[in-house]
C-alpha cells in the first residue's frame, strides 16, 4: 500500500471540473495527506481530460493520474467503475475521495465493492486518527444526528464528501502527470447512455451555490415563482423549492431541496413561504445563515432560522429585491 | 418476470432522536417504525412491472423480527412472497457487510430479471447498499431513476431516465439489472383491506444472519453519534399591531433585514 491520498475529479456535463473537487483537494491536503505523510494526488477520468491536471495542481495535487479513454467520454457507471477500480488495484492508494454528486453516488459504492474497500458517503468532515485511519463525520437520521465513523483495517479507505462543506484554498503545484491507462472493452459497458439533456441556465447549481433562494407552496403558482427567480438572480443564487411546491407543479423536481431532494449547504439560505418541515430541514439545515419570510408567525422555521420577517411575501419581497438590486448595482 | 424488491424498515422521519447511553447508536426505545419511504416507491414500481409483464414480486428485507411488519406491508401492497434475513443486532454490522449478506441471499434465490430498491434509507442516509448489491451480483445498475420509461423482457432491456445536475440522462440497460428509486417516480398505493388479509397467508421464508460468517466483513465503525446543535440567531422582525409587518413597516423591515445580512451576518 502507498500513502497516497487521491481525490477523483468530478466533471460536469460540459467537461469542466466541479468545485467540490477543489474543496476536497484542499481539505485532504490540510487534514489527511500531511498526517499520513503521503502525496496528494488528483485523478482524472474521461476522454480528453488531461488538460485539467493543471487546475488540480492549483489546489495542491502533486501528482495527477489520467485515465483517458474514448469510452469514458460521457459519464457511464461501468466505465467509471472499471477505470477507478483498476487504477486503485494497480497503485493501491491509502485514501480515495470523491464528491457526493449524482455521479459520485452512482459509481463510488460500486468501486468500493469491487476492490473490497469500505466507503462512507456524504462526509462533512474528514480527518485521520492517530493510527492513520480515516475518520469522517456525516449527517444521518434526516440531519438530526451526526455520526463519527472510523475505518477498520481495510484499504483503501473511501469516502464521498458533501459539496460546499470545505473551503477551496489554492496551493499551487506543478503536478507530475501519470498515464493511468486501463483496458476497457466496449463489451464491458453494458448500460448505455442514449440521451443527455441539459437545461441551459445561468443560475448556479443548487448543490454548489453559495447562496440559495427557495420558495414553498405559499408562492401559490408557477407564475409567482418569478419572485424567487428575480431575487436569486439578483444575489447570484441558485433557486430551490420545497417538495410541496414541486408537487403542486410550480417548479421542476430538480429544484427540490430536502430529504427527498437535494442537500444544500450554502452560506445563505433564504426560505420564502416555507414552513420549515423536518423533511425540508434535512436538506438545508446545515446552511450557515438561514433567513425566513413567512406570514405565519407560528411557522416552525421561525424557531430555527437566523433572521426572519413575519409578513406576506407579496408585500415584503418586491422592496427587499429592489434593495438588493440597489446594493448590487452599487458594488 | 421474477422481480425482486429490497425493503428496509426505518424510524419515522418525525421521530425525536436520542443518542444511546453508549454514545454510538440511536436509542430506539419506543420508536415508531415505518417502511423506508424510498422503498415504497420501489415496491410500487415492482408491482407495476408485474402488472404489465406478469410474473412474481419477491420482497427481500434484512433486520430484526420487527421488520416482518414492513414485509407484510409490501405483501399487502401486492408482492407475492418474501425472504426475511433475520439480524438480531450483529455488533459488527456496517453497510458493506449488509450489502454482502443481502447480495449473497439474492444469489441463492437466483433467476431474477430485475431488482428495485430505494435510493437510500432515511435513517442511515448512506445510499450505498443498493449499488453495492448490484456490484456484488455482477449486474448493472441505474441509480436515482426518476422514471422507468420501458421494461422490455423480450428484448431483455430496461430504459430509465435519471436526473443529473442541470438536466437528465436516459440510460438503456440489459436485464437483469438493479434500479434505485428516489421519490416522485410513482404514487405508491395503499394496501387494501383484502390485500392485508391475503398478505398474512403469503409465503415468508426466514434465514438467519447468525448462520453467515461475519468475521472481518465490516469496514467502518461508528464510534460516536452527536445530535447537532446549531445555535440560530432567531432575530425575527414582526409587525407592531399583529404579527405581520404592514404598510410602512414593510419597507423598514426589508431595509433592516438587508442591514443585518450585510453588517452582522456579512453574507451579502
Amino acid at each position: 500500500m502507498s500513502n497516497e491520498v487521491w481525490v477523483v475529479a468530478d466533471l460536469k456535463i460540459d467537461g469542466s471540473v466541479r468545485q467540490v473537487t477543489f474543496e476536497a483537494l484542499s481539505e485532504a491536503r490540510k487534514k489527511i495527506a500531511g498526517k499520513l505523510g503521503g502525496e496528494l494526488c488528483g485523478v482524472l477520468i474521461g476522454s480528453g481530460v488531461s488538460g485539467h491536471a493543471a487546475e488540480l495542481g492549483k489546489y495542491g495535487a502533486e501528482k495527477v493520474y489520467v485515465v483517458d479513454n474514448e469510452l469514458l467520454k460521457d459519464f457511464n457507471t461501468e466505465g467509471y467503475t472499471i477505470a477507478l477500480s483498476e487504477l486503485i488495484k494497480k497503485h493501491s492508494p491509502a485514501v480515495v475521495i470523491a464528491g457526493n454528486t449524482v455521479f459520485g453516488q452512482d459509481y463510488f459504492p460500486a468501486v468500493a465493492a469491487r476492490v473490497g474497500a469500505g466507503v462512507t458517503m456524504d462526509a462533512i468532515e474528514i480527518d485521520l486518527t492517530n493510527d492513520k485511519k480515516l475518520k469522517i463525520k456525516r449527517f444521518s437520521h434526516s440531519s438530526k444526528a451526526i455520526p463519527t465513523q472510523v475505518f477498520l483495517d481495510h484499504h483503501p479507505m473511501m469516502t464521498t464528501v458533501r459539496p460546499n462543506s470545505f473551503k477551496a484554498v489554492e496551493d499551487p503545484k506543478t503536478p507530475e502527470v501519470v498515464d493511468g491507462a486501463v483496458t476497457i472493452n466496449s463489451g464491458d459497458i453494458k448500460s448505455k447512455v442514449i440521451e443527455i439533456k441539459t437545461k441551459g441556465s445561468d443560475r448556479p447549481e443548487l448543490t454548489e451555490a453559495e447562496r440559495v433562494v427557495s420558495g414553498g407552496r405559499g408562492l401559490g403558482s408557477e407564475e409567482n415563482f418569478k419572485y424567487i427567480y428575480q431575487l436569486a438572480d439578483m444575489l447570484g443564487a441558485a433557486a430551490g423549492a420545497t417538495r410541496a411546491a414541486v408537487d403542486a407543479g410550480y417548479c421542476p423536481y430538480d429544484m427540490q431541496v430536502g430529504q427527498t431532494g437535494k442537500a444544500v449547504s450554502p452560506n445563505l439560505y433564504i426560505a420564502i413561504a416555507i414552513s420549515g418541515s423536518v423533511q425540508h430541514f434535512a436538506g438545508m439545515g446545515s446552511s450557515k445563515v438561514i433567513v425566513a419570510i413567512n406570514k405565519d408567525p407560528e411557522a416552525p422555521i421561525f424557531q430555527k432560522c437566523d433572521y426572519g420577517i413575519v409578513g406576506d411575501l407579496f408585500d415584503v419581497l418586491p422592496p427587499f429585491t429592489e434593495k438588493v438590486r440597489a446594493l448590487v448595482s452599487q458594488s | 418476470m421474477k422481480i425482486l424488491v429490497i425493503v428496509s424498515q426505518t424510524q419515522d422521519t418525525e421521530a425525536k432522536i436520542k443518542v444511546s447511553a453508549a454514545g454510538n447508536s440511536i436509542d430506539t426505545e419506543g420508536m415508531k417504525w415505518i417502511m423506508n419511504p424510498y422503498d415504497e416507491f420501489a415496491v410500487e414500481e415492482a408491482i407495476q412491472t408485474k402488472e404489465k409483464h406478469g410474473g412474481e414480486v419477491v420482497v427481500v428485507s434484512m433486520g430484526p423480527a420487527r421488520v416482518v411488519e414492513t414485509i407484510r406491508q409490501a405483501l399487502a401492497m401486492g408482492a407475492d412472497s418474501a425472504l426475511h434475513i433475520l439480524d438480531e443486532g450483529s455488533p459488527d454490522m456496517d453497510s458493506f457487510a449488509m450489502g454482502k449478506i443481502i447480495a449473497g441471499e439474492i444469489r441463492k434465490l437466483g433467476g431474477f430479471d430485475i431488482v428495485f430498491t430505494g435510493m437510500k434509507i432515511i435513517d442511515e442516509e448512506s445510499g450505498q447498499v443498493g449499488v453495492q448489491i448490484a456490484e456484488e451480483l455482477g449486474i448493472p445498475h441505474v441509480s436515482l431513476v426518476s422514471k422507468v420509461i420501458e421494461i422490455n423482457p423480450s428484448a431483455n432491456k430496461a430504459v430509465c431516465q435519471k436526473e443529473i445536475d442541470g438536466g437528465h440522462m436516459v440510460v438503456e440497460v440489459p436485464l437483469p439489472c438493479l434500479i434505485t428509486c428516489p421519490d416522485a417516480m410513482n404514487e405508491p398505493r395503499y394496501a387494501s383491506l383484502p390485500g392485508i388479509m391475503k398478505a398474512k397467508k403469503k409465503p415468508l421464508t426466514e434465514v438467519k444472519v447468525s448462520d453467515t460468517n461475519l468475521d472481518g466483513l465490516a469496514r467502518v465503525k461508528t464510534v460516536e453519534i452527536k445530535v447537532p446543535q446549531i445555535e440560530r440567531k432567531l432575530r425575527i422582525i414582526k409587525g407592531q399591531d399583529g404579527p405581520m409587518v404592514k404598510g410602512a413597516e414593510v419597507e423598514k423591515s426589508a431595509e433592516e433585514l438587508i442591514k443585518l445580512l450585510r453588517e452582522e451576518a456579512k453574507v451579502i
